[in-house]
């Protein structure tokens, strides 16, 4: 069975780099000067906290892309089921949160970053969460 | 869905590996086969009674809940 649409294997590791190295630039921005105080007030598109907004979230969200629709190393059908699955897990909780949060919060950006992360990050918790007990059942039959 | 993978695989003398090769999964879509967590599509059904050389209704039955 042919899956179309998947990124090759590698690039599972790619976003996993693109992950990490955005963690740390996210959380010290301050220290390493991307985010100068007053920037944010900046009323110009190309302000300096706005692009660094931008590069990073589109760095975080390249990387869950990657990661959640790489390839396996052997793609099977039963890996599209689990895939779809979890595809429908994700979207099921995204559309509650989202709920939620549009009855509890009136923070536009808020649920718009929420809604950014919440289906991708799910997806890929649930896929792997899956695939891992398929190994566990796998070696426990030796 | 009842099957009898495991005993064909002891007849031919193949592992789940071998099978899995020669049908183009993983090796865990065969062990999830016959513990009977996943029903294969009619292709790999099909496939896999080519290399028992058997045809599909000696590896796999429909049980009365089906």
């Amino acid at each position: 069975m042919k899956t179309r649409f998947l990124f090759p294997y590698w690039c599972r590791y790619l976003g996993y780099t693109l992950i990490i190295a955005h963690v740390p630039i996210a959380l010290f921005r301050k220290i390493l000067g991307f985010d100068t105080p007053g920037a944010a007030a900046d009323p110009g598109l190309f302000n300096s906290h706005h692009i660094f907004f931008v590069t990073t979230t589109l760095a975080m969200a390249i990387g869950l892309f990657l990661v959640a629709f790489a390839k396996e190393k052997i793609e099977d059908e039963q890996i599209s089921q689990l895939r779809l699955d979890s595809l429908q897990w994700a979207i099921y909780l995204n559309y509650i949160l989202l709920t939620v949060t549009l009855i509890l919060s009136s923070d536009k950006e808020h649920i718009l970053l929420l809604n950014l992360w919440i289906p991708l990050i799910f997806f890929i918790i649930r896929f792997r969460w899956v695939i891992f007990r398929l190994n566990q059942s796998l070696s426990r039959e030796g | 869905m009842k099957n009898n993978i495991r005993v064909e695989r002891a007849i031919k003398n193949i592992t789940q590996g071998e099978l899995a090769e020669l049908v183009g999964v993983s090796r865990q879509t065969i062990n999830a086969i016959e513990s009977n967590k996943y029903v294969p599509s009619t292709v790999l059904a099909l496939k896999m009674a080519r290399v028992f050389g058997k045809p599909l209704e000696d590896i796999f039955t429909l049980e009365d809940n089906d």
